[in-house]
């Protein structure tokens, strides 16, 4: 839920707080707020809050937000929810903490008094915030260990601001629009902006699972409280071996408890519901949770309809199965079109996703939704992708060859040679010797958008050079990996968490279901999850671990549900783009993109969104 | 228990040293010295020998290396001789690769200090190197950091504004009667440029204010264009004065006497220097400390002393309009409150100081715990 915004005149010689200003940023997040807004401004004009509201816990007044402690001396502004708010409250009630609302946001300022900057590891849930602590005259900034919701700021020496979206700052209208070399380069080679870089040099993300703090020489470097990578390494180091009905009924209390924890809320949860095992698992667990009243969405397209990439029938068995008040709802090429300025103008950072997302979220929000359960995140908690068994298959083919560092760049360079004129190879077969053979290559093979030695075709090439020295990718996601998780399937879960699941996938949700007024919830994303499971699912096999979810429901999916063979969330967008005769004008060089590779159309949308989404 | 720390201060110049940089450096010296955490202050200097009793409390400077290769050397010998130290501190750019590789080799974090244009262009590999391992780097302004972030891969966490300070000297008061009589400007209004005038420089912007003096003149016949300062491109400005036939306005008083300025600033009624590369623009706080109107650019360092035009005026410079109206609007009102200029003072200079030392220690501590 929610938009939030500061600024903090942190300098000496800084201006008091432009109050018009902070108005701006607040209400460039209209959408994420719509039943309210407010703001908080110090008594010397040096900090101001701004906050604009989704109300869904605790939906009266009291519970407003930026909400004050009761002695004034501690001032929250906060996204998101804190799903054991009421385990926490009860704790602080019994230690002499007097509550005056019953949101989760009083929770926070109450923990804050209680333990400091150590109050983010007692929090269960999604949740960026900014708390000003005025005896200490400093801001904390703290934000949720998978960076469900996003946290920007921007320091420019004398003045501190922070957002929830990288658009809100610029509305604000006092950052520099100097772009950053690296946040380019990254959404080229992944398709989406990697963190803690934005496109702005001026703009950073507070990084996932981090706080930092403002005083008044300025803004600390982050600190991090949460390491996806720890806790698969101690789930390697400690497993867990139960035998088959053991691990079963341990899997399902813990998805059942995370699921339970996502439902908290006084409006009504649905959901989105595909013909996955994640949604459909997640609709059950609903059930099973005690909400009986499930309304639940399907996104198809007018072009699937009746054929095999429809999803929607499939979907509509779950529904059936599970008693949901159930939609399909059917996008079509006009309303896709119609849609598009509104979509990247939504678009808070460049991504080649989110579409989806956009679309589903919208059909929510027509049926009344406020809140809406989604399975992101099963993939990478279960082992869902084929990148589970390619990356380290290419690791293990390439591992030699890697020794051997030269030998990459050659077989590059040759290749370019052998293949050009019109014998064309895909850029990533010809970087396979040069990266295949660590998990950071590999993953950038397997992920990546465009690889670095061709990102001068689309991009200024010293832009590309500064980029790629700032961001040093192989590096960028090697630090995904420490500590070292220690086996193949953990590093993989690692890597497609900390980069693909945080960048593109959450990023996407935040900013489509938004726009809508929509809050996304993911059972499947959550720190005290992954640390329950991991120790059991270290040792169980990648397709058994799907097996655990779809088996979770007391009802059980679907046999043609379990029976069915990974696809993913097929789309005909990429072909309503290729149509476009706009865009093909547009997009008439061929060369930058490779005219025969299978993946042109991504590429020149991702050229397309770069050049318009800003 | 406090910590008492030992700093390792490479600079160009500091006591005994001239102009801005030895200032700026003789502050932050002065600064730490009475910081009680700070135990000692080994200061190796390039030039400049500190006269007796000159040096605060705390600060020992050693004598001054000019030759290049000798300071080197000697840096190396001080910081492998007289240690141990907790921080290596560099006051100069071009000697960032240095500071880095003695911070390096006692690991301990390195302080940069960068000034203004010096930081704006990316240097050559060594030094960008040098300035990448730096634990902290201050910079004068909000725009040098935006400038020196566009090439240096560094956190823009570790890049701290710490402003230059303006003098106590500097204080609203009459005209001086000696000047006026000197350059002949009794009766006249008087708008002043305090600067360079190389044509290197030409971008303090003295021909654009040439350029509106004809406008201006028609409203204000009695105004006088002083332009303080020396160097080659003083010719050229003489020839643009004649050209736009204002020359008997406009007074070339050439280097004005250190000890004089502050007079020189009570007696004009204007400060402007439109200019659009100031790392900061110190002059712009001399003057509004002098009580009077400044002037400048909006889209430089000069940013920061005017505040962003809240105090002062900042113009767009290339834009002749804009300028005008500007310089018309301080005429009519030629003096001013000097509490905005008094922000730079010594005194919150020195508390920010303090803080940087602990949070630059407190950080090298914290890394020290997670390796």
């Amino acid at each position: 839920m929610c938009g939030i915004a500061g600024i903090v005149s942190y300098h000496y010689a800084a201006l008091d707080v432009d109050r018009a200003e902070l108005r701006r940023i607040r209400d460039a997040m209209a959408a994420r707020g719509p039943d309210g807004c407010g703001e908080w401004f110090s008594a010397d004009n040096r900090v101001g809050l701004g906050h604009r509201r989704l109300a869904i816990i605790d939906l009266a007044e009291r519970a407003a937000q930026p909400m004050a402690s009761a002695d004034g001396r501690l001032v929250v502004t906060f996204n998101g929810e804190i799903y054991n708010y009421r385990m926490l409250r009860g704790k602080l009630e019994s230690k002499g903490y007097v509550f005056r609302t019953e949101s989760d946001t009083e929770v926070l300022l109450h923990l804050y008094a209680d333990k400091g900057e150590a109050m983010v590891e007692d929090l269960r849930g999604m949740f960026a915030f900014g708390l000003w602590d005025s005896r200490k005259s400093a801001l904390f900034l703290g934000r949720d260990p998978y960076g469900i919701k996003p946290l920007y700021y921007a320091d420019d020496g004398w003045t501190l601001r922070f957002a929830s979206q990288v658009k809100a700052l610029q509305a604000g209208g006092c950052i520099s629009r100097d772009p950053d070399p690296a946040g380019h380069v990254g959404f080229y080679l992944f398709g989406s902006v990697p963190e803690p870089y934005t496109i702005w040099q001026d703009i950073r993300a507070v990084p996932a699972g981090s706080t930092l703090w403002v005083d008044r020489i300025g803004a600390s470097e982050p600190r991090r409280y949460f390491s996806l990578a720890r806790v698969y390494r101690e789930a390697e180091a400690h497993p867990l071996r139960l035998d088959e009905v053991e691990l079963q009924r341990f899997a399902r209390e813990a998805l059942l408890d995370s699921v339970r924890h996502h439902l908290t809320a006084d409006v009504p949860v649905g959901a989105f519901l595909s013909a996955g095992i994640d949604s459909g698992s997640l609709v059950g667990l609903m059930r099973d949770a005690g909400q009986t009243d499930i309304q639940t969405v399907t996104l198809t397209f007018s072009e699937f309809v009746g054929k095999p990439g429809d999803e929607a029938p499939l979907a509509e068995q779950v529904a059936k199965q599970f008693g949901t008040r159930h939609t399909t709802r059917i996008v079509t090429e006009s309303e896709f079109r119609e849609d598009m300025p509104r979509i990247l103008a939504a678009m808070d950072q460049p991504s080649i996703d989110g579409i989806n997302t956009w679309f589903v979220s919208k059909a929510a929000r027509e049926l009344g939704l406020k809140v809406a359960v989604s399975g992101i995140g099963g993939d990478e908690l279960l082992g869902g992708y084929r990148s589970f068994d390619r990356i380290p298959a290419l690791v293990r083919r390439l591992a030699i060859p890697s020794y051997f560092p030269f030998l990459g760049p050659l077989a590059r360079t040759l290749g370019q040679q052998v293949f050009a004129g019109p014998f064309t190879v895909h850029p990533k077969a010809l970087s396979l010797l040069e990266y295949g053979g660590t998990y950071p290559g590999a993953y950038l093979l397997i992920r990546g958008l465009f690889m670095p030695g061709e990102l001068h075709k689309v991009l200024d090439k010293d832009l590309v050079l500064e980029g790629l020295r700032r961001l040093q990718p192989l590096n960028h996601i090697g630090e995904v990996l420490a500590p070292d998780p220690g086996t193949a399937r953990s590093r993989v879960a690692v890597l497609e968490s900390g980069l693909y699941l945080r960048n593109t996938l959450l990023r996407d949700a935040d900013w489509a279901s938004m726009a809508h007024s929509l809050e996304v919830r993911t059972p499947l994303v959550d720190s005290h999850l992954v640390k329950r499971l991991s120790p059991a699912l270290v040792s169980c096999k990648a397709a058994q671990a799907k097996d655990l979810l779809a088996q979770s429901p007391t009802l059980g999916l679907p046999e043609p549900i379990r029976a069915r063979v990974k696809t993913g969330f097929t789309t005909p967008v990429m072909e309503w783009i290729a149509g476009d005769p706009a865009f093909r004008t547009e997009n008439r060089a061929e060369t930058p993109m490779g005219a025969h590779e299978p993946s042109r159309w991504t590429r020149r949308w991702a050229h397309h969104v770069a050049s318009v989404a800003v | 228990m406090t910590r008492s720390i030992r700093i390792l201060a490479l600079i160009t110049d500091g006591f005994g040293g001239q102009g801005g940089i030895s200032q700026y450096n003789r502050d932050l010296l002065t600064a730490w010295s009475g910081v009680d955490a700070v135990g000692e202050i080994v200061v190796v200097p390039r030039v400049g020998q500190a006269e007796p009793g000159a040096l605060p409390a705390r600060v020992r400077q050693l004598p001054p290396v000019f030759n290049r290769v000798g300071y080197a050397s000697y840096s190396v010998g001080v910081a492998a001789t007289k240690g141990p130290f907790d921080l290596v501190f560099c006051g100069h750019i071009a000697h960032a690769a240095l500071a880095a590789a003695i911070a390096g080799r006692l690991k301990v974090p390195l302080w940069l200090q960068l000034h203004g244009i010096d930081a704006w262009t990316c240097p050559r590999p060594l030094i960008r190197w040098g300035v990448e391992q730096s634990a902290l780097v201050t910079v004068v302004s909000r725009y040098t950091k935006r400038r020196f972030l566009k090439w240096a891969n560094i956190r823009p966490e570790q890049v701290r504004v710490l402003p230059n300070t303006v003098s106590d000297r500097f204080s609203p008061g009459p005209k001086s009667e000696a000047i006026l009589e000197s350059y002949g400007l009794q009766g006249k209004r008087i708008m002043l440029t305090v600067s360079r005038i190389s044509t290197h420089d030409r971008y303090k912007g003295h021909h654009r204010v040439l350029t509106v003096m004809p406008d201006l003149l028609r409203k204000f016949p009695d105004l006088v264009y002083v332009v303080a300062g020396e160097g080659n491109g003083r010719e050229q400005l003489e020839r643009l004065a004649l050209e736009q036939g204002v020359a008997a306005h406009v007074r070339f008083i050439g280097r004005i006497d250190d000890a004089q300025l502050p007079d020189l600033y009570r007696t004009a009624d204007v400060f402007v220097m439109p200019s659009t590369e100031e790392g900061f623009g110190i002059v712009f706080l001399e003057a509004m400390r002098s009580g009077i109107p400044a002037i400048g650019g909006n889209e430089d360092g000069s940013m920061d002393p005017l505040r962003d035009g809240t105090v002062g005026y900042a113009v767009s410079c290339d834009n002749r309009g804009e300028l005008l109206d500007a310089i018309q609007s301080a005429l009519e009102r030629p003096r001013i409150g000097i509490r905005h200029a008094d922000l730079f003072s010594f005194s919150e200079f020195s508390k920010h100081c303090a803080g940087l030392v602990g949070h630059c220690l407190a950080q090298a501590d914290h890394r020290n715990e997670q390796v």
